[in-house]
Order: C-alpha cells, then structure tokens, then sequence
C-alpha cells in the first residue's frame, strides 16, 4: 500500500468520523415550536414572551451541557386560525412540543391541534379556567386566575380593610378575576361594589363617581389592561374619591408604567414577581438576568419572566424525555406532569389537569419610581405605603 | 343550472385533487380552510353589495350569531351538527331582522349602523352569561362527527364540508341572479327610484337580500365554531370577520359571483405561504399595497383580470 493509499483511506476514517459526530450533535439539537402573536392585538404582550423564550434558549443551551435547543418561532397573528396553522405548521418542522401562545381563545385552538397531533403544550398566556377543564393530557399552565386571585385577596386581608370596590373589564379574564375575587372577599364578610366597564369605553368618570357617592369603599381593585389602568387612575385624580388604596392586577407595576405615567402611578399596586430596579438572589435569577440584559440591553419585565420559566421546564423536560429515549413517546408530556422545582415564579408543580397548583402571585407597588414587593410578606423588599394613593 | 366543462374540472379538482395532493399537509390544509372561512363570508357580503346595493360593515354580526345558535344547540340541546349549522344561519336571519329598520338608511349610513347592530349583539353575548358564557365564552364546542367512518373533523372532512357549504352558495347566489329577482335587484343597483316607478318592491327585495346574505354568513360562522371548538364574544364579533372578506371580496371582484372566493383563496395563502415566509411581522404591509395595486389596475378586481387575459390569448390564438 502506497502512502497515497494510505493516506486516502485516513481520510475517508476521519470524515466518516466527522460526519457521525455531526449526526450525533445534530441529533441533540431538539426543535420545539413557539407559537405566539408577534403581530396584531396581541403583539406587544406576545413580544415580551418571546424574549423570555430566547432567554431560556440561550441559558438551556449554556448550562445544560448535553442537548441544546433550537426554537422555531411562527407568529399566530393573534388569531386562532392562524395560531392553529402555526402550530401544525411546526409540527410538520419537527418540532417536538410547543411553547407560548397569549390570549385564551388564542390557545384553546392551538393546544387543541398540538394535543391532536401529540404535541406537550406549555404556556403563561391565558387564565382562562376552562383550559384546564378540557381534560387534555398534554396541555400545561404555569399560571392562572387563582394565583392572581390570592394575591390581591392576601393584599386587602394585611391592609384590614372592611369594603371594596372593583372595577373590571368585561374582557374574559379581567372578568373572571373580578368576580373569583369578590366571592372569596364577600366570603370572608367584606362589603363588595362591582362596577363593570366594556373594553371599548375610556371615560371612567360616571364608574368613580359612583364609588365616590354611593359605595364609598375603602379601596378600589381594578382588573384591566393598561390603558383601562391609565384611564381609571385620570379619573380617580380627578375626582378625588376618599379610598385608602387603588389596587391592579397584571400589566401595571411595570417599569413601562414608571416611566410612561410618573404622575399616576405612585402608591398604586399591582401583580408583580420582582421589584424594579429588578434584584434577582437566586443562581436561576442571575443567570436569566444577566442573558436578558446581554440579549435586550434592558431590565426584565413579567412576560420575559414567564415566557422564560414555561420555557425553561419544557426544555428541561424534554432533555430528560430525550435521556429516557421517550421523547417520540409521550415522554415529554410525562416528564412536564412530574415537574417539582423552584422558578423566578415560586415553585411550580402541576395537577391532573396541567394547572399550576402552586402560582400565587406577588403585590408590587409604586414607590418613588421604583416597585417594591410589598405582599407576601417572606418576599417582600419594601414596607407597604397604606393609606396611599397618587392624588 | 348550466355548469362549464371548465367549471365541472375545478370541481373536480377541488373534491378529488385537493384532498389527494394536500390532505396528508396539516399546515396548507388550515391555511386553505381557514381562506374558505373568509371566502363564504365575502361571497355573502358581495352578494348584499351585488344584488341588494347595500355596503355592510356589520357582518360579523351575522357571523357571531350563527356561531353561538349552532354552538349552544350541538351544546345544550344535542342537537347534530349540521341540523345546528343550518339553523345557525336561520338564527342569523333573525338577528337581521332586527335591522330592517336601518333598510331605509343608503350608504355609509347603512354601513355604520349595521356596524352598531354588531357592536351590540356582543355586548349581548358578553351580559347574557348564564346562556353564552359571557366573557369566558364557550369553550370544547362539539366537533364535526365521524361520517362511515371517516373522521370530518379533520383537516380533509373539514374541507369537504366548506367546500360543499361554497358551492351550495355559489349556485343559489347564481340561481338569484338569474331569476327575475335578480333583474329587479340589478336594475335597482343602478337606479333605485326608476324601478320602484316600474312597481318593484324595492325594500322588500333589499330585505330578502339581507336576509339571504345573514343566512350564508351565518351558516360560515357555525361551520367555524366547530372547526375551532372554541368561542367567546371578541372573537365571534371580531372586526376581522367584516374588514378581511372586504378585502378578499375587492381583491378577487366583487361584481362576479366567484371573485369573493379566488380573492379569499388568493389574498390568504400568498399572504401566508409567500409574504409571511418572506417578511414574518409586517407581511400584511404587502398585502395592502397588492390590494391599492389592483384596484389602480383593475377596479374590477382578479376575476375580470383573468377573463380579459383569456381573452386576450383567445383571440391571439
């Protein structure tokens, strides 16, 4: 045998080689499908997601060491068709489960067609109870209408306050939220005032009137979206009622509030799961922190913080499907159902029916152009501002 | 009813070929359902445009009422499926009854108080909870049943079932227009006051218009509710359902009985297979400027396009 002939036949050894240690790597690199609304009504809050998406992505395949993630994103448009399209479109490109999806009537569709097709689907955009109440075994939830439920209730229960009264949009989960709260308030003998509002209305003058005259509560809840908020709080600047408290749920202590609307925000509260400027103790907190900034040049908001922890538990789910050898299995989906670990949300642990059994969301509140937790206690990183409202 | 050799290949086509070539494509299957969807709904609103003379911007309320009589019959009553759908869109004519009143309203004041009639059948499905679901809406709504075994719940059975729906659309659309109905109505498209002086009922006509349009309509939204097994108020009265078949209706021709439908077809799959693989957020913005093309181009829209290019060959030839 020549040189040349040897040399030859080296080569053909070592690109063999290459080539199956390409197949193996290219093996681990497990796709999983992110459907969310990057356009249309939905696209801001499907935005937020998505970055705690890339987040997650980006500390897995840094920290995991033996499988690494792709996620192929497809943009549902904020419509449920789309979002069903979107989610077979990702399965015929192999994905192996689905993350995101906002808006319940958004999802409903979309976990459906994944359920349909085999498909773990994880999500933190919709509260939607009937969700869960659908009896799909591949369909999970990180958050819902409880955990928001007990934070608010928790909140009034430390301020002692004897009446309340809330102001909610018609909206499905602003609803829902609403009316969860004043069952459990009433319950434990509080005087309730409910003032519905449709969506489309801006002139909250007639509904804090009302309050002002007739119910004069101790405090006002508001459950809406930001632009309800910012109209809520005009009117209340307005017409000064005699409450101790303006109380919201999600989208309102936020740094985008802080720095939109200084002159309405301070003492208001409302859901949040870190202060602003954001402290993160826990290693998870600092690793998503630091990928966040280095990713957006900016501090995490609540919809990064969840589209990270939903991502996060999937793709720690399917690595250990993919180290099971059941990935293509059902494997994911069981690996998902057996989740028991501390998040940038609290512990999550499912239910039967894919619901989050441990969300209990956190109260923040505007203090001096910052947010600080003030309920639970054990989480809280300020005192409390009570009787305190922005006018 | 005559039907061309050409015509009798594309449906052909659409009941054999389609299914064969695509049906294993979960992806392009929806894509193609979901432009039907749109399709049935701008062949509804052209035909109001087209026979009856009226611009609606309010059928999605037609479409929401269908939904939710067809969903809370399968629902609550156990009613079969298609026995709901049907009378989904029997439900729609009863919504558009209410709106008789606006008949003796033309143009843009017309459009925008059936527009108001849609805003307040939502606010009704969203009060009335203890019947509708109020906001939460409904949610596990049935799906199309298994037909000798073939499951039509399915990309392919839920296909034939829009595409059947269509067709029985487009040969009564086609029936009106032929009968001395739709000479009346024609005539009055162009001058009102001179038909009514010949002694035909003018508003009477209008309003068997309406009511034949709420039908089809209605009947799209309850074959939608138990394609996608899920309602609530927003969507089921949701601007989309007037502002894309508009589009899709203008886009395709109007004027013809098949423009509303290639434009539907056309407008959402180029939309979703080309300009959205090319551009994913903001592909919409291409769309527009396709749209402001052809009305430049071609006020008529895709369909007269297409005939004066055949032609053109034809005579070529």
């Amino acid at each position: 045998m020549d040189w040349n002939c040897i040399i030859r036949s080296k080569l053909k050894l070592a690109a063999l080689a290459l080539s199956l240690t390409a197949g193996v790597a290219s093996a681990e690199e497990l796709l999983v499908g992110a459907e969310i609304p990057l356009t249309g009504s939905l696209a801001r809050v499907g935005s937020g997601m998505n970055e705690g998406i890339s987040v997650a992505v980006e500390v897995f395949n840094k920290t995991n060491g033996k499988h690494t993630i792709k996620v192929i994103t497809a943009d549902d448009e904020s419509a449920p068709a789309k979002a069903i399209a979107a989610v077979e479109k990702l399965a015929g490109q192999g994905v192996v489960a689905i993350t995101g999806g906002y808006g319940s009537n958004n999802i409903g569709p979309a976990s459906d067609a994944a359920n349909k097709l085999g498909l773990p689907y994880i999500t933190s955009g919709g509260v939607d109870d009937s969700l869960t109440e659908r009896g799909i075994k591949t369909f999970f939830r990180i958050n819902n209408t409880a955990g928001y439920r007990k934070a608010m209730v928790g909140l009034l229960a430390d301020m002692k306050v004897k009446s309340a009264s809330v102001i909610y949009s018609t909206k499905e989960a602003t609803a829902d939220l609403a009316k969860d709260v004043q069952k459990e308030l009433t319950a434990t003998g509080m005087t309730v005032g409910m003032h519905a509002f449709d969506p489309a209305i801006t002139d909250f003058k007639p509904i804090i009137n009302k309050i002002r005259l007739q119910d004069k509560s101790e405090v006002i809840l508001m459950a809406g979206y930001e632009n309800d908020y910012v109209g809520i709080l005009r009117a209340a600047k307005v017409l000064k009622p005699d409450v101790k408290a303006m109380i919201g749920v999600w989208s309102l202590a936020t740094p985008k509030m802080v720095a939109d609307f200084p002159d309405l925000m301070p003492s208001v509260y409302g859901t949040a799961l870190l202060p602003f400027p954001a402290e993160f103790k826990s290693a998870d907190g600092k690793l998503f922190a630091d990928a966040y900034k280095k990713l957006y040049n900016k501090e995490p908001d609540y919809l990064g913080q969840f589209g990270y922890v939903q991502s996060m538990i999937l793709f720690e789910a399917i690595a250990r499907a993919a180290d099971k050898g059941t990935l293509k299995k059902g494997g994911v989906a069981e690996e998902l159902a057996k989740t028991d670990r501390e998040t940038l949300i609290g512990r999550v642990r499912f239910n039967d029916k894919g619901d989050n059994i441990n969300f209990v969301h956190r109260m923040g509140q505007h203090q001096n152009g910052k947010i600080a937790i003030v309920w639970p206690s054990d989480a809280a990183t300020g005192k409390m501002n009570f009787p305190g409202v922005p006018w | 009813m005559y039907v061309s050799k050409t015509g009798l290949a594309v449906i052909a086509a659409a009941y054999v070929a389609v299914p064969l070539l695509l049906g294993s494509n979960n992806y392009v299957m929806s894509l193609i359902v979901a432009a039907m969807i749109i399709g049935g709904i701008a062949l509804a609103w052209a035909l109001l445009g087209n026979l009856g003379g009226m611009v609606s911007f309010g059928h999605s309320a037609f479409f929401g009422v269908g939904a939710y009589v067809s969903a809370l019959l399968t629902m609550k009553a156990g009613m079969p499926i298609f026995a709901a759908m049907l009378l989904g869109g029997v439900g729609a004519v009863v919504a558009s009854l209410v709106m008789l009143p606006v008949l003796r309203l033309k143009g843009p004041y017309f459009a925008l108080a059936i527009l108001a009639y849609a805003h307040i059948f939502k606010i009704i499905a969203t009060e009335w909870s203890s019947v509708t679901g109020g906001s939460a809406g409904l949610a596990s709504v049935p799906r199309f049943p298994e037909l000798m075994g073939f499951d039509l719940s399915g990309k392919t059975g839920s296909y034939l079932i829009i595409l059947t729906v269509l067709l029985a659309f487009v040969a009564a659309y086609r029936a009106i227009r032929a009968s001395h109905y739709g000479i009346a109505l024609r005539a009055m498209h162009d001058s009102e006051d001179a038909t009514r002086v010949v002694g035909v009922n003018s508003t009477l006509l209008k309003a068997l218009m309406l009511f034949v349009s709420a039908f089809m309509t209605g009947v799209v939204g309850a074959f939608n509710v138990h394609y996608i097994n899920f309602l609530e108020p927003d969507y089921a009265f949701s601007g989309l359902w007037v502002t894309l078949p508009i589009v899709a209706a203008i886009f395709g021709g109007y004027r013809t009985i098949l423009g509303p439908l290639v434009g539907a077809v056309t407008v959402y799959l180029v939309d979703q297979l080309i300009f959205k693989s090319l551009i994913p957020s903001g592909h919409q913005l291409v769309l527009g400027a396709l749209l402001v093309a052809m009305i430049i181009f071609s006020p008529g829209g895709l369909m007269p396009l297409l005939r004066k290019d055949s032609r053109r060959k034809h005579a070529a030839a």
